[in-house]
């Protein structure tokens, strides 16, 4: 019964999920033992704007370790220490998680010299520097990217290699986990969530709130009308309607699997689903972030919350989020108007950790409306609310973990917050936009276009289903629980 | 929950399995498969008829494919109380 979820702590040791939540911790404990003097994460690689050519601020200045403890630490040095720290720890995960442990080793060595690439070169100040910092790198043209532009390069050089380079797409694939790394980056978050209620807690909990209302009227609305459409219109059987509407509106391939389950459908199912999902997510990711910034930069963080009800991966919706909140800040700081980093990606993420906190108790409503209600087989004992615990996002304890960690250290030992931030800020920074960077790669390797071939019906009513409703309700939920919302002044 | 027997369930593609070392039922459908192990239960001897017993067949997640698992690690366990 190895492969069985049958007590508690099932899984601990053999699933990403898990596994975002030990290295997450990690990173986060050390980080705080800058409590008491020390740093411990201050080796890890930062990356600086930089400018081809420049005597002073050149490709050599584009990385530096990251705490001012580490100040003499090479560049050099301290990118192979933080290669080092990150592939010994993701290595050690993927052997507990029984994967192939010398592909992955090879794989993430590739995906993470890809990353740093791309983030490096995104660094250069022709792409990412904005007009008004022009003259601060001596340049007298630019794209004007903002720091998305390392997000964009990263994604746009995995798609190429998950759509043109299959064969070497598929040796990445052990080593191309979007879902982990994303996981991981957002109990970092939680460090940086909590950094930013030491500065604004009412707000903090005001957007958790608000999000957290958004979600609940969002999923009573969705999934009614989508099971709807999909067995009136569509015409699919109650087994297909049922996976494919927790897919499209609730939370994706998490979702989709979690109502296969709950109904007890044949696992292809749920298989088939997962595939569209994956694929409109990298779509939903393309589009979405310019044009929401486009028509709702007068309202972010009603775009950010609109986002998380709509984009339907958890690595999808953080990396939207994430390109969002530096095309929208970056846009905004053209008309001089200066936005703290993060609050339109915490708003998107925040209604998606809601989402995935649900989907356990939705699931087993699910299981025990299709077992008592639709099906009656007789024999059926109960459906045990262990599976509520099994299907519950574990990443999301790490992302509260860190959170109130740092909101207790700033209520009850104010004289303690300056320590504390000398390694959250590595934590939160530079770690965390990292493992943004490994996902902005992993989900383009895993992404194929070619997979919605052959999907027919199922693909029409899934894109007609997130235009003509989802996205729109989203928008409209999200604008009357957001609307006014605005990040903090830098 | 204690139960009287663990069974691992999976699905082939054309019919859920429920195993352990001394067990394998069949069944294209759930119900099918819990007559099949009511039949099997009944003929092992081990069972004194009109007995009920609890099985916990808990679905073996190693099926679900690799590049699933990061987005869902569980599919669902099953309590049956079957009657030989």
């Amino acid at each position: 019964m190895d492969n069985v979820n049958r007590k508690w702590y099932s899984g601990m040791l053999t699933t990403e999920d898990w596994w975002a939540v030990w290295i997450g911790l990690f990173m986060f404990l050390l980080g705080l033992l800058s409590l008491t003097g020390v740093d411990l994460v201050g080796w890890m690689a930062k990356t600086h704007t930089w400018v081809l050519g420049h005597p002073e601020k050149g490709f050599a200045t584009s990385l530096s370790a990251a705490g001012k403890a580490y100040a003499d630490m090479s560049p050099l040095a301290s990118f192979l220490v933080t290669y080092a720290v990150f592939t010994a720890l993701t290595c050690i995960g993927a052997y507990f998680m029984k994967l192939n442990v010398k592909k992955f080793f090879i794989g993430f060595t590739i995906i993470f010299l890809i990353t740093w690439a791309c983030w490096v070169i995104g660094h250069e100040a022709h792409f990412k520097a904005t007009p008004n910092d022009w003259d601060k790198y001596g340049i007298t043209w630019g794209l004007s990217l903002g720091g998305g532009f390392s997000y964009i390069l990263a994604l746009a050089v995995g798609l190429f290699i998950g759509n043109f380079m299959k064969k070497f797409a598929g040796f990445l694939s052990e080593a191309a986990k979007p879902e982990w790394f994303i996981k991981t980056a957002i109990v970092y978050l939680g460090v940086k969530v909590g950094l930013m209620s030491m500065e604004a807690a009412s707000y903090t909990f005001e957007l958790a709130a608000a999000g957290m209302a958004a979600t609940f009227v969002a999923y009573m609305l969705f999934w009614p009308i989508i099971y709807t459409l999909g067995r009136r219109v569509f015409k699919l059987p109650r087994q297909w309607a049922a996976v494919l509407s927790s897919g499209i509106s609730v939370c994706g391939v998490s979702a989709a699997v979690a109502t296969g389950g709950a109904i007890r459908a044949k696992p292809i199912i749920p298989v088939m689903v997962a595939m569209l999902v994956v694929v409109f997510a990298m779509i939903e990711l393309i589009i979405l972030p310019g044009l929401y910034t486009a028509f709702l930069i007068e309202e972010p963080i009603v775009a950010g919350a609109a986002m998380g009800m709509t984009v339907k991966t958890d690595g999808a919706d953080a990396a939207a989020g994430a390109i969002m909140d530096e095309m929208m800040r970056a846009k905004a700081a053209q008309s001089g108007i200066f936005w703290q980093e993060g609050w339109i990606l915490t708003s998107a993420i925040m209604t998606k950790i809601w989402i995935d906190m649900f989907i356990g108790i939705w699931a087993f409503v699910l299981a025990l409306i299709w077992v008592y209600k639709v099906e009656r087989q007789p024999g059926q004992l109960h459906v045990g609310p262990s599976e509520i615990w099994f299907r519950f996002p574990k990443f999301v304890l790490g992302y509260f973990i860190t959170w109130f960690v740092y909101v207790v250290i700033a209520m009850f030992w104010p004289d303690l917050v300056e320590a504390a931030i000398v390694g959250a800020n590595t934590v939160q920074s530079p770690m965390r936009k990292m493992m943004f960077m490994l996902t902005f790669v992993s989900i383009g390797i895993i992404t194929d276009f070619s997979k919605l071939r052959g999907m027919g019906r199922l693909a029409l009513l899934y894109a007609i289903a997130l235009v003509f409703i989802i996205a729109p309700i989203a928008l409209i939920v999200a604008w009357i629980f957001h609307h006014g919302m605005l990040p903090l002044p830098a | 929950m204690k139960v009287d027997l663990e069974l691992v369930l999976a699905h082939d593609g054309t019919e859920w399995i429920a195993r352990n070392g001394s067990v394998v039922a069949r069944g294209r459908t759930l119900s099918e498969l819990d007559r099949e192990l009511e039949r099997i239960l009944a003929a092992s001897g081990k069972y004194r008829r009109g007995t009920r017993v609890l099985v916990l067949m808990g679905f073996d997640n190693s099926t679900i494919p690799t590049w699933i698992r990061q987005y869902a690690a569980h599919y669902f366990n099953r309590y049956v109380s079957i009657e030989v």
